[in-house]
């Protein structure tokens, strides 16, 4: 009778998950395949024709240029410096929303600005901002006595100048979990604290950050994601440049795909970022598991 | 009776609705185009050609960095949605290795249009063969040096410059006076030498082109073989990079076109390598006050300048209906009448009977020297992966110019990259 139950449960579970599935197969995984046979075949924009298929040659080319290692390493940095600039101003401010008792809504509209833009409309005004001869941040700095700045064509600081403007957009998607995660903790254990006579520093070191730890996990993941994909910021602010110093993994595939015309190339370029996501993916959450 | 009459006006008009030409009423012509003054100037006369023919053009303008994608993404579609193509003369090698382009010979013959007063190197760079033409000319942007005359002739400057270097300040007339000049005005404080387009990719690869053909440098040898690492290739290196890092504004690595405009215009600069026709636009009283009377234009400094252009095809992925629709406009807006009257508002003619017209030479005096920017112009190399160079060329000419690799060894990789992609 039980295993009746059962066998009807798992029949009505797959019914249900069944049309979803069915979407997610048609526009993601027939996408990924195709992607898939790309990268191993010798199909180029000047020669539209899967076969003959060159194996892993593709990827052989790629791992032969030196630019796809320095692209890799660029992206592991920026990806880094922005999820853990992200994290850390996120958490913050989540902490300070979390403990005032006015104007919440408000707080909120105003931290959703910035994640609702496009980050081409990001990229586009943040060039403004900071145009060098022209922009309102030189002047600014110029009318309070400091040197202005080449924000975007300095090699040693296009990269970082990409990253401020990235955590400026992230930042508030961030703010908005860690928020959420705040605010759902039971408040027993702050009460036991309390009485123990815990100072506000240990409340937070010893009760919230494990307690907000799964949350704080997904939006990290998520973060990082998005961070290893950025596309957006350096084809609008730098095209790469100055140099090959904004040159992230998934710019090196575009060029790859439509500069190159060589779309095999980028399709390879682009299942090794894939690959790199989902090892990351993989790591965080059997550590995090591994914790519990 | 009355039904029999009904039914024979009901014919006639029917008769009379099937003899307009099909395309007056349903074709709407789609091109998307970089957003500069020549497109603004043939904008304003779609009108009129609308009214000529019935049919409808729609420009879509874009910054030149995001046209070749958006094109090549509707030139592999099963139907592209752009039925008139606007095309870089760097992507003539390959749109028609890539099989994209209507050979627009038949037309030519086909409407008796006379190719005879376009600029033959004009058709040339754009891809003739003696058995097709992919592209027809519309326009052309070679390049020369826009300088402020007002500098020049000022005496506090020219006392400070020959107190400076012992010479007198004029024009320069090599690569080397330019480069020594411009680092002058950036020194002085007042302007900068240079306003400088040195953002990586065409940006950059169309500055440096000028400064390698003023050096006496190429890129390829009468034989097609690779010649740019030459002493004239390093020459012309070491100086475009001094010339960013000592001559130019502040920002020139991450630059483009709009922003040397911006700072020439708002009189910040000295001098521009660019496109000649940025002229009118800058001696402009109501756009540009500051500078508006105070420039002239030259050939390169050396002789020759970096020649380019544009010019219109027509996809093989569009309708028959539509193919013929953008002839008609093709025609239409190369013909003498179209070319004079664009002229007059700044184009830049790729027929050499609009640079002799009178009314055009009466407006604009200077096209005589434009006409010698054209004629001494030389080209970047044309073929299937140009766009790539220009990138692959560009990330060189940036490390160079931001001091992050040696000229030398720059100039090198810039080399090695065109044999390797020449041999593709």
């Amino acid at each position: 009778m039980r295993a009746a139950l059962m066998d009807r449960d798992w029949r009505n579970g797959w019914a249900f998950a069944a049309p979803g599935l069915l979407m997610l197969a048609v526009v993601m995984g027939f996408p990924l395949a195709y992607a898939a046979v790309i990268s191993v075949s010798s199909l180029t924009l000047l020669r539209p024709s899967l076969t003959p298929f060159v194996g892993l040659a593709n990827y052989a080319a790629m791992m032969n240029d030196p630019l796809f290692w320095g692209a890799l390493w660029l992206t592991i940095k920026y990806s880094v410096v922005t999820v853990a600039g992200e994290f850390v101003i996120g958490l913050a401010v989540a902490l300070m929303i979390n403990r005032t008792v006015t104007m919440k809504p408000v707080y909120f509209a105003v931290l959703t600005i910035p994640m609702a833009m496009s980050p081409v409309s990001v990229a586009l005004i943040w060039r403004m901002l900071l145009q060098p001869n022209l922009g309102i941040v030189n002047h600014t700095l110029e009318a309070l006595g400091l040197p202005r700045v080449d924000w975007l064509g300095n090699a040693d600081l296009a990269l970082w100048t990409m990253a401020g403007i990235d955590i400026w957009q992230q930042t508030s998607f961030v703010v908005l979990i860690l928020a959420a995660g705040l605010a759902s903790l039971p408040r027993d254990p702050y009460e036991a604290a309390e009485v123990d006579g815990a100072t506000p520093f240990h409340q937070f070191w010893y009760i919230t950050l494990p307690m907000l730890r799964p949350v704080a996990a997904i939006a990290v993941i998520i973060q990082l994601i998005n961070e290893f994909r950025t596309y957006d910021l350096p084809y609008i602010l730098t095209k790469g440049g100055p140099g090959t110093s904004t040159e992230v993994l998934s710019f090196f595939a575009y060029r790859r795909a439509f500069l190159g015309l060589h779309l095999n190339e980028g399709a390879a370029a682009s299942f090794v970022l894939l690959l790199i996501v989902l090892g990351l993916t993989v790591l965080f959450f059997a550590t995090l598991e591994r914790r519990r | 009776m009355q039904l029999k009459c009904s039914l024979k006006a009901a014919l006639l008009g029917a008769t009379l609705l099937a003899a307009v030409p099909a395309h007056a009423q349903s074709v709407t012509l789609r091109a998307l185009m970089e957003d500069v003054p020549e497109t603004q100037i043939i904008e304003k006369m779609l009108p009129e050609f609308e009214k000529e023919t019935g049919i409808k053009v729609e420009f879509e303008k874009i910054g030149y960095g995001d046209m070749h994608d958006k094109l090549v993404a509707q030139l592999v579609s099963p139907e592209s949605y752009y039925n008139v193509l606007e095309v870089d003369f760097l992507w003539a090698g390959e749109f028609p290795t890539a099989g994209w382009l209507e050979d627009l010979n038949p037309y030519i013959a086909k409407s008796g249009f006379d190719l005879k007063p376009f600029i033959p190197s004009m058709l040339d760079l754009l891809g003739q063969t003696k058995d097709a033409t992919p592209i027809l000319p519309m326009y052309n942007y070679s390049m020369g040096l826009i300088y402020r005359t007002d500098l020049l002739e000022d005496a506090k400057v020219k006392a400070a410059y020959k107190a400076k270097t012992g010479k007198e300040l004029v024009p320069p007339k090599t690569l080397a006076e330019y480069v020594e000049l411009s680092k002058f005005f950036k020194a002085g404080g007042q302007v900068v030498g240079a306003a400088m387009q040195g953002q990586r990719g065409d940006p950059n690869a169309m500055e440096f082109s000028n400064y390698l053909f003023s050096a006496g440098g190429a890129y390829l040898d009468a034989g097609r073989k690779v010649a740019l690492n030459s002493p004239e290739g390093l020459t012309a290196l070491k100086l475009y990079a001094d010339n960013v890092q000592n001559g130019a504004q502040q920002g020139a690595l991450s630059a483009t076109l709009d922003d040397t405009m911006r700072l020439m215009c708002a009189g910040d600069a000295f001098s521009m390598v660019t496109y000649w026709w940025m002229l009118p636009q800058l001696d402009n009283k109501e756009k540009c006050p500051k500078v508006a009377g105070k420039l002239a234009l030259s050939v390169m400094p050396g002789g020759h300048g970096e020649s380019g252009g544009w010019g219109w095809g027509i996809p093989k992925n569009t309708s028959d209906e539509s193919k013929a629709a953008a002839w008609k406009f093709i025609e239409w807006v190369q013909g003498k009448k179209a070319s004079v009257a664009r002229a007059l508002e700044g184009h830049a003619p790729v027929r050499a009977d609009v640079y002799t017209d009178p009314a055009v030479l009466a407006k604009y005096p200077f096209y005589k020297t434009a006409l010698d920017v054209v004629a001494s112009g030389k080209s970047f190399p044309i073929f299937a992966y140009s766009a790539q160079y220009e990138d692959v060329l560009g990330a060189q000419l940036s490390l160079a110019a931001g001091g992050q690799a040696k000229p030398e060894d720059a100039l090198k990789a810039a080399a090695d990259g065109l044999t390797q992609l020449l041999a593709k």
